[in-house]
């Protein structure tokens, strides 16, 4: 079989990702060395200057937070798409309307459905 | 793309619509008899819309209906309009919102339709995922504690799945230039193509599909999922799911000829072998019927790869028939599973079958049949099937991989035989079998699935026709 | 030819009608239906029969079954002189196997299933012996093995009865997998599976050879040696033959039937059927028939000891069938067939004797607690005498007639291995003699050696049951006169009417070393029932002598040459354990859980996380799928 299956090209990328890992390491190194080291309570707490935490972080959180966050990425990616049709919109015609109101009808049915699915109801 | 290119997409539109009717009804007015018969009369209206479609439509770069991609849409159509029936007496009084079931059920049919006719990296992946996700649902439908499991655990891997092919994917249409099937065999022919990268491309579509498919060695969630699924929903996953990349595969790998690759030949006999012998010998040592099920499907798809690596006319002949009677087989013995299960759990110990042959003659003996059919023991679509597989390897010269699966197929004789000796024995004491009375679709689609067998068994010409005349414009 | 449908789909139709209607309406009137089928092909077949007496053989296809490209596989049948000599078998002693099965099987508790099942037996057997093609052959063949094993398992309640079904199959299933090797080569070969064309094409393939696995094979030979394979299988020939003595746990009807009158001799059918193709390789014609002279002999010396009264019939069966194959190996495909036809006749008479002795004995087999048993049923030790005289080949009597010409054809034909085969079959027929009237002598003889209430119960059989006897009784005496040598004064008509089929083949010896083999077969023959006498009617205790004397060679006969013994260790064994170590060691752990555990910190945290989700494997999943797909990189790779 061809002896060098990574052609020559991409040798340059692999120096520039070494070149990068060095990068980070390097500057992490550099800091352990030269920095001071004074822990104390508040400096080791997740958020310095911030409120102290209560409770375990392996937190359950309620499935609602998990509903309420797919809805708005469901949404979020009709937007993602409606922004470049729109931009073009005088160039496609008439057939990508139709088709653009089919995909927001179909979507407008999930919105229902979650509506009636009372997931926008918190209590 | 005008309206005429639409045409011959009806069928597939006719699926998604009727998913989104069925949400759209459940938002009003929850009905389960509404979304069980809309599901089902969806299924049909598609499958007869399917004899609509005249000619070879190639309908943008990304799906093609062709005779090919029809008869296996059709296939999937069908097993699923069986799973929808099955299922609709299972999932009464295992949880309150059996609704959305049917949505879940559509739309992974339509998935797995869209990989039977694409042509097109990308249709295959928006069919894959299509199909996976709807999956990941369907598995934890009744939500008790083996479903869930089995559902993170198929969510998981399967994730890790696309992630390998998606790679594969890359590489592939990175050496190439294109991802159309049609034109990637001649972006492979051009010059200064780099042949590593394109086999390591293959090897991880391989990856992919395997898993999908639960060859080894990318079989690990097989018997675990099909343990922790509600049995209407594991006959789902062994057929359809598999059905539609199967379909994509052999297409694909018949656009570019494998055969050019002796390396890719030689992994995919590899996994091919692998898959027959892991299936066969874990399949021995289980107690568990769908266990034994999912290890024999591993061992099934095994044989299904010999076909596959055989060239010529009957390739695409033995891989068809034998998936039709494969279709038949599975949806039959997950069928007697489903109707046998009570509301705790399934029926899935063999102790549970042990003298069913008292209780329930006729169940039974259906059960019997489709073991027989796995087996390969002539008279059912089972030794038709084999038959052509064994001839299509032999055609071909690939003795090594028929001889491994003959040996194979005496391996597994055993322990569907140690099934069909437990159905005859001694009623034992288990409560799964004395379920009080069982549910007549359920009964009618087992018959007719039995029927089926048998006739594919002794006269199976009408279908190999059919077979033929679709080969025969590929 | 449409009437001849019947002959094989009458039974499946019985078939259907007890396994659907039988639980419910039938019920004990079961024998009826498959009575009245059975006979109904019967009498369809004797005038099948009869028309191919005149020379009208029909070879016609029903529909095609299979089709691709240009290869195509009918449901078809050929009845010619073969088919016709097979088909006088499988009707005859098939109908009156059922009506024993009447008196036999009465009172139990799955009659309809017993009587449905044999149907289905005589209808596969049917068409079996019908085809006109190889792949309907093969189906025939599946079919009777399939059959056999519901009616060895019929008291699925005895495990030991459905541990020997499965047996049965499995064994079975080695064999098969070289005969389903041999279709397919014979299908690559010629193009098509039907017997006409193949046959009249066979000289085409002479000084062909094959690559098989990495060997150039001479095609001939080779075809012909994995069609053995088969036989090998499903006739019981060494070294596949341990499963027919177990297949004794089913009901004797079955044994009569399936295990020695029709099914075992399916693979002698088709040797004899594929005579074309055999005849072009000398060196698998020479293995066919040292492998029958070895099982004969084989098989006869574990006759000698056994105690139980069916199995000593079964070895006798497995050494008669290997008497077959000799005979098909030097060539003699017309008295192969010709045994073939008489011994179902003696045969199955035996077992239905012993059977009949069963009943009476409340399901005893073991002859040392037998004896006496002549004055308590005239009939059944009439009849299971003169069957016995005539497996022992006393002249005049059926098996005398096959016998010899077997063996005169032996020692005179062309053959290489003839005289050295001829040897081996004339100490069989010693043996054969001496085994069968040993358990003549401790069955019907002596005193009475079981139990008082057993002494109590024995009574002769119903007349449902002694007339078959009676009439399989005039077979085993009568049915060898249709081929009575030239030397006796007959016209030796069986073998000229084969001929057409099977070739003829011409003894080279003169009329005195022809009366001297006879007559060295009639001596073996008779001496063996002397010696027998001698030692269970006269010496009492001789026998006992005897064993203590050759200890050792007792001990290796009575465990049948330990053979499954041997695969218990070298087959059964191994694949279990494979199975258990190497596969499961493999998916569920130690490999696995070494290489993913030994990554210690970060997969630890991980699968912390995954066990949380309570599945604890996945990471162990996922790790064999990458290592999978690592491995089938390398390989498109590196290969």
């Amino acid at each position: 079989m061809p002896t060098a299956f990574l052609p020559e090209e991409y040798l340059p990328i692999v120096i520039f990702m070494v070149i990068i890992l060095a990068f980070g390491l390097g500057t992490l190194a550099v800091g352990i060395v030269l920095r001071l080291r004074r822990p104390y309570q508040e400096k080791l707490l997740p958020y310095e200057s911030g409120n102290p935490p209560v409770g375990e972080p392996r937190y359950r959180f309620s499935v609602r937070f998990y509903i309420v966050a797919m809805l708005f990425v469901i949404f979020d990616v009709e937007a993602v798409f409606l922004y470049p049709w729109a931009i073009v919109f005088d160039q496609i015609g008439l057939y990508a309307f139709v088709e653009m109101m089919l995909f927001i009808a179909i979507l407008v049915v999930g919105y229902v459905y979650a509506w009636k699915k009372e997931a926008f109801r918190w209590d | 793309m005008t309206l005429n290119d639409l045409a011959p997409l009806i069928p597939l539109m006719v699926i998604a619509v009727s998913s989104v009717i069925i949400m759209l009804g459940i938002a009003f007015y929850r009905s389960r008899a509404f979304s069980g018969l809309l599901t089902l009369a969806g299924i049909a209206v598609a499958f007869i819309t399917l004899f609509g479609v005249q000619g070879t439509r190639q309908v943008t770069s990304l799906l093609i209906l062709d005779d090919y991609a029809l008869f296996y849409i059709g296939l999937i159509l069908a097993a699923s309009f069986v799973v929808a029936l099955l299922s609709s007496d299972y999932l009464e009084g295992r949880r309150e919102n059996i609704e959305e079931f049917y949505i879940l059920l559509l739309l992974s049919t339509l998935g797995s339709s869209v990989l039977a006719a694409s042509t097109h990296f990308v249709s295959f992946f928006i069919g894959l995922e299509i199909l996976s996700v709807s999956l990941y649902a369907l598995i934890a439908y009744t939500r008790n504690e083996l479903n869930i499991e089995a559902g993170v655990k198929y969510l998981v891997l399967a994730a890790a799945s696309s992630a390998f092919l998606l790679f594969g994917i890359a590489l592939l249409y990175g050496e190439t230039g294109t991802m159309e099937f049609s034109r990637m065999s001649s972006g492979i022919s051009a010059q200064g193509i780099n042949k590593g990268m394109l086999l390591t491309g293959f090897a991880l579509v391989l990856t992919g599909v395997g898993f999908k498919l639960a060859v080894a060695p990318f079989h690990m969630w097989t018997p675990d999922v099909y343990e922790g699924a509600p049995a209407p929903v594991t006959a789902f996953v062994a057929t359809v799911s598999k059905g539609g990349v199967f379909a994509l595969l052999l297409r694909y790998f018949i656009q570019v000829d494998m055969h050019a690759y002796p390396s890719l030949f030689g992994a995919v006999a590899f996994i091919a072998v692998a898959s027959m012998f892991a299936g066969n010998l874990l399949a021995l040592l289980q107690k568990n019927i769908k266990r034994i099920l999912a290890y024999s499907s591993i061992a099934h798809l095994g044989y299904l790869l010999v076909a596959f690596l055989a060239g010529g006319v009957m390739r695409v002949t033995a891989v068809t028939f034998y998936l039709v009677a494969y279709f038949i087989t599975t949806l039959g013995a997950f069928g007697v599973v489903t109707m046998l299960s009570g509301k705790e759990r399934d029926a899935d110990a063999v102790e549970d079958y042990q003298g069913l042959f008292r209780h329930r003659p006729w169940l039974a003996l259906i059960f019997s049949a489709m073991l027989f059919s796995l087996a390969g023991i002539p008279l059912t679509a089972g030794f038709i099937g084999k038959f052509y597989i064994v001839a299509a390897g032999a055609g071909s010269a690939l003795w090594l991989l028929v001889i491994m699966l003959v040996i194979n197929s005496a391996i597994g004789l055993y322990y569907y035989l140690r099934i069909i000796v437990v159905l005859y024995a001694q009623p034992g004491h288990s409560e799964v079998s004395a379920v009080s009375s069982l549910p007549l679709t359920g009964s009618l689609v087992l018959v007719l699935l039995t029927v089926l067998l048998l006739w594919l068994g002794v006269y199976p010409e009408p279908l190999i026709e059919m077979i033929h005349r679709m080969t025969m414009r590929f | 030819m449409d009437s001849y449908l019947l002959i094989p789909f009458l039974p499946l139709a019985a078939f259907f009608i007890n396994i659907i209607f039988g639980r419910t309406l039938i019920k004990d009137k079961a024998h009826w239906v498959s009575i009245l089928a059975v006979f109904g092909s019967w009498v369809v077949s004797m005038m099948a029969v009869a028309e191919v007496l005149q020379g009208k053989t029909v070879n016609a296809d029903l529909y095609t079954w299979i089709t691709s490209g240009g290869f195509k596989v009918s449901v078809g049948f050929l009845i010619d002189q073969l088919t016709s000599v097979m088909l006088v078998v499988v009707t005859t002693c098939s109908t009156l196997i059922h009506i024993y099965s009447a008196g036999y099987m009465h009172g139990d508790k799955g009659y309809y299933r017993f009587f449905s099942y044999l149907s289905l037996f005589t209808f596969s057997m049917l068409m079996l012996v019908t085809a006109n093609n190889f792949l309907q052959l093969y189906f025939g063949w599946e079919a009777v093995g399939l059959c056999s094993y519901f009616l060895i398992g019929f008291w699925y309640e005895k495990k030991s009865a459905s541990d020997a079904g499965k047996k049965a199959f499995i064994v079975n299933r080695f064999g098969d997998f070289g005969f389903g090797i041999g279709v397919i080569m014979i299908f690559l070969t010629f193009g098509t599976l039907h017997y006409i064309p193949i046959f009249g094409a066979v000289n085409g393939m002479v000084g062909q050879t094959v690559d098989f696995l990495g060997m150039q094979v001479d095609l001939p030979t080779l075809i012909a040696l994995l069609l053995f394979c088969g036989a090998v299988g499903k006739s019981a020939q060494i070294p596949l033959h341990v499963w027919l003595p177990d297949a004794m746990e089913g009901p004797t009807p079955v044994s009569a039937l399936i295990h020695a009158a029709t099914m075992v001799t399916a693979g002698v059918f088709m040797v004899a059927r594929c005579n074309p193709i055999f005849s072009l390789s000398p060196v698998a014609m020479d293995v066919v028939a040292i492998v029958g002279a070895v099982t004969a002999l084989f098989a006869a010396t574990i006759g000698l000891v056994q105690n139980d009264i069916k199995r000593i019939i079964a070895y006798s069966t497995v050494s008669q069938l290997g008497y077959m194959f000799l005979a098909c190996g030097v060539g003699a495909y017309g008295a192969g067939i010709f045994h073939l036809y008489t011994h179902a006749f003696f045969k199955a008479l035996l077992f239905l004797c012993a059977g009949s002795v069963m009943h009476a004995m409340a399901g005893e087999l073991d002859l040392q607690k037998m004896g006496g048993l002549k004055k308590y049923m005239p009939w059944t030790y009439l009849t299971m005498f003169v069957a016995s005289l005539s497996i022992a080949g006393v002249p005049g009597l059926a098996g005398f007639f096959s016998k010899d010409e077997i063996l005169w054809l032996a020692y005179s034909g062309p053959s290489p291995v003839g005289k050295l085969v001829w040897a081996i079959g004339t100490i069989v027929a010693f043996l054969t003699a001496f085994y069968s009237f040993r358990l003549i002598f401790l069955t019907f003889h002596g005193k009475f050696r079981g139990s008082h209430e057993q002494e109590h119960h024995l009574h002769e059989s119903p007349k449902v049951m002694t007339i078959p006897l009676m009439i399989l009784c005039v077979g085993a005496i009568a049915s060898g006169w249709v081929g009575i040598p030239s030397l006796l004064g007959g016209g030796a008509h069986f073998t000229e009417f084969m001929k057409p089929v099977l070739g003829h083949l011409e003894g080279h010896g003169t009329h005195a070393e022809e009366w001297m083999v006879m007559a060295i077969s009639v001596v073996a023959g008779l001496s063996g029932i002397g010696l027998a006498a001698f030692v269970y009617l006269r010496e009492g205790d001789l026998a006992a002598t005897v064993t203590q004397k050759f200890r050792f060679v007792h001990q290796v006969l009575w465990n049948k040459y330990y053979v499954d013994e041997l695969y218990d260790f070298i087959i059964v064994r191994p694949t279990i354990w494979i199975a258990k170590n190497v596969i499961v060691g493999v998916t569920d752990g130690k490999i696995i859980e070494g290489i993913v555990n030994g990554v210690p910190e970060l997969i630890g945290r991980f699968s912390l996380w995954l066990r949380s989700i309570q599945t604890g494997m996945v990471h162990q999943y996922a790790a064999v799928m990458a290592i999978g797909a690592f491995v089938v990189i390398a390989m498109v790779l590196l290969w």
